[in-house]
């Protein structure tokens, strides 16, 4: 019984490691998808750190060098000559004139305000604009002697209270997101290769002719393939761990820092998604009859793992959906990153929940290959 | 020995094979012959145990494929149709491994199939892999398979398709050698040169029933036919299906 298994497990594992496009694909996932994250992180925070000059045209700059001025010191610059550029702010030919006898000077903003891409820039010289206006204001009233706060009888000041963490709870979501994601992805190509390939072949049929039950079969199937998960799972994690200080967290308020403990943690709770892993690509690719057909089942029914894991990342219904598989073991991570405590009473909730829906799958694939119409094709 | 009685199965609206019964004996090649669409596959799917019969039973040796299929596989090798090699393992590691399936050791394992290779003469291919291999190459590989826990049926589901003279040949020195040696050999066929040669008894089958069996020339006796080509089609009835 244990030598069935261990034999069919062996070659499982022996045509694995040679099937050299598969082990492939899966690296390209394991390797490139933290890498390709840390990329993507890295281009964000420069952009949000180092907010991008505005450069707009202005028209008749000559007649208002101080608030032109004004505009430059924050970030709006008047563009070149022959720069076209599609916001447009005009100082009107009176400006001076009014300016000097305390008359309201004009300044016209021209743009095509349907744009959704000029929205943000449009309001930042609209708010500047106002500024400068408020700046005058008070100047003018010092000088006739009047406290300018008399203008201000409310005042309100923004207190952010999102701490640096909970401002990286999107970026915490992403990074175990790619982590959890390369149970499934990691060991697809094998997955369907040991399943559906063996029928493409006509290898299951000679298999189930020797003394081998199908419980066996399966058994020693799911066991390759949630072992190469979990090597896939392993890399990701040491390659995440090793990119991730690259990323300048520090001009972000927060760090993103992968500790041994978090590998090794993250290494056990992903022990459970592994087996339904390997459950839920041993049973759908069994279903179909080639390796293509496989494939297409496959692309479509990773969409679920992929959603459960998607609400956590943007925090969709979190307070149910952490209950459930694959969902509570990466709101474990992500808690576990921030150093908060782990909600032990969800992780094992959803644990139980994965162990239990991997068993389910694998008991309805052995059910289907005990079906002689689905071994033959009949 | 492989006993078959009265076996009958229906699949979707065919009946495939509609009781059945024949007997092949330890020491002799038994032949089952018939057109395309007789049920021979069916039939040694039933065999192994891979099909439910409807009705009737499979006997290898003393063992009910239904009710002990695993002793009962034990005293079973398939050469099936296709090989259903691995391209990525080597002969070595492919005949290994079914012999661990069978139920050997591993170091039982090991010894019985450099013995195996040996006696298929094919050392030379052992420790390649699979990928590429030619028709020959590939049959002797899936014969190394079926032969290595040394099984007293062997049972080959057409194993002449694809192979050259020379393979043939091959092919039906080694099933003689297994007959010598005292084994059961069941081959199934509708090519009527490779059953004269080698059967000593022919199972020719049609439309799931066994129409007549016997040694070749007492079909031929049966049908007062010179050869055992015109003695199948006077036995079907038709010559419909014997293209090979």
């Amino acid at each position: 019984m244990i030598n069935l298994f261990k034999a069919m497990y062996t070659k499982e594992l022996l045509d694995a490691s040679r099937d050299k496009r598969s082990i492939m694909a899966g690296l390209y996932y394991a390797v490139g998808a933290p890498v390709l994250f840390c990329v993507l992180f890295m281009a964000i925070i420069t952009k949000m750190v180092t907010p991008d000059t505005l450069s707009i045209s202005i028209i008749n700059a000559a007649a208002a060098p101080d608030l032109v001025r004004y505009l430059e010191n924050n970030g709006i610059e008047a563009a070149e000559e022959n720069d076209k550029s599609e916001i447009t702010l005009v100082i009107d030919g009176d400006y001076a004139h009014q300016m000097n006898s305390g008359k309201p000077a004009q300044v016209f903003l021209q743009a095509d305000y349907s744009k959704d891409s000029l929205r943000d820039s449009l309001r930042k010289v609209e708010r500047k604009l106002n500024e400068y206006s408020g700046n005058i204001a008070s100047l003018r009233l010092i000088s006739r002697g009047v406290d300018p706060t008399l203008l201000r009888p409310v005042e309100f000041q923004v207190q952010d209270s999102a701490t640096p963490d909970s401002k990286g709870s999107m970026i915490y979501g992403i990074a175990t997101l790619s982590i959890i994601l390369s149970v499934f992805f990691g060991a697809m190509n094998l997955a369907i290769d040991t399943t559906a390939g063996e029928r493409e072949r006509n290898s299951l049929a000679l298999l189930l002719s020797h003394p081998i039950s199908v419980t066996q079969l399966i058994l020693s199937k799911v066991a390759a393939i949630a072992t190469l998960s979990t090597c896939a799972l392993l890399l990701v994690l040491l390659v995440s761990k090793f990119a991730y200080p690259m990323v300048p967290w520090e001009e972000m308020g927060f760090s993103v820092s992968l500790s041994y403990e978090f590998v090794v943690f993250s290494l056990i709770i992903g022990f459970p998604i592994a087996l339904l892993a390997a459950g839920l690509l041993v049973y759908v690719s069994f279903m179909a009859k080639s390796f293509k057909e496989a494939q297409s089942y496959l692309t479509f029914v990773l969409f679920i793992p992929i959603g459960l894991s998607m609400l956590t990342t943007y925090n969709i219904a979190v307070e149910k959906v952490k209950w459930l598989p694959v969902a509570g073991q990466q709101s474990a991570m992500i808690e576990f990153i921030k150093g908060n405590a782990i909600m032990w009473p969800e992780l094992l909730v959803s644990s139980f929940a994965t162990m239990i829906l991997a068993i389910g799958l694998i008991i309805m694939a052995g059910r289907m290959l005990k079906s002689e119409k689905v071994v033959f094709g009949l | 020995m492989i006993k078959v009685t009265n076996i009958s199965k229906k699949i979707g609206d065919v009946q495939a094979l509609d009781g059945l019964s024949f007997k092949a004996e330890n020491g002799k090649i038994t032949g089952i012959l018939g057109p395309n669409g007789a049920g021979k596959t069916t039939c040694l799917r039933t065999i192994f145990g891979l099909l439910q019969p409807d009705n009737g039973t499979a006997f290898i040796d003393d063992f009910n494929i239904a009710v002990d299929p695993v002793q009962a596989k034990q005293q079973l090798g398939l050469f099936p149709d296709p090989c259903g090699l691995y391209d990525r393992l080597t002969p070595r590691e492919y005949t290994e491994f079914f012999a661990k399936l069978s139920g050997m050791t591993g170091e039982q394992a090991k010894q019985a199939t450099q013995e195996t290779l040996q006696q298929l003469n094919m050392l030379e291919i052992a420790d390649r892999r699979c990928k590429g291999f030619s028709q020959g190459q590939r049959m002797k590989t899936a014969l190394a398979q079926a032969i290595v826990h040394k099984p007293s049926n062997i049972i080959l589901d057409e194993p002449t398709r694809g192979l050259d003279v020379m393979s043939t040949r091959l092919l039906r020195d080694i099933l003689q050698a297994l007959k010598e040696a005292g084994h059961c050999v069941v081959f199934s066929s509708h090519v009527m040169q490779e059953v004269a040669a080698l059967c000593d008894h022919v199972v020719v089958m049609a439309k799931g029933k066994v129409i007549a069996e016997g040694a070749p020339s007492d079909l031929c006796n049966m049908t007062n036919k010179e050869n055992l080509e015109e003695a199948f089609i006077a036995l079907i009835g038709t010559d419909e299906g014997i293209a090979a």
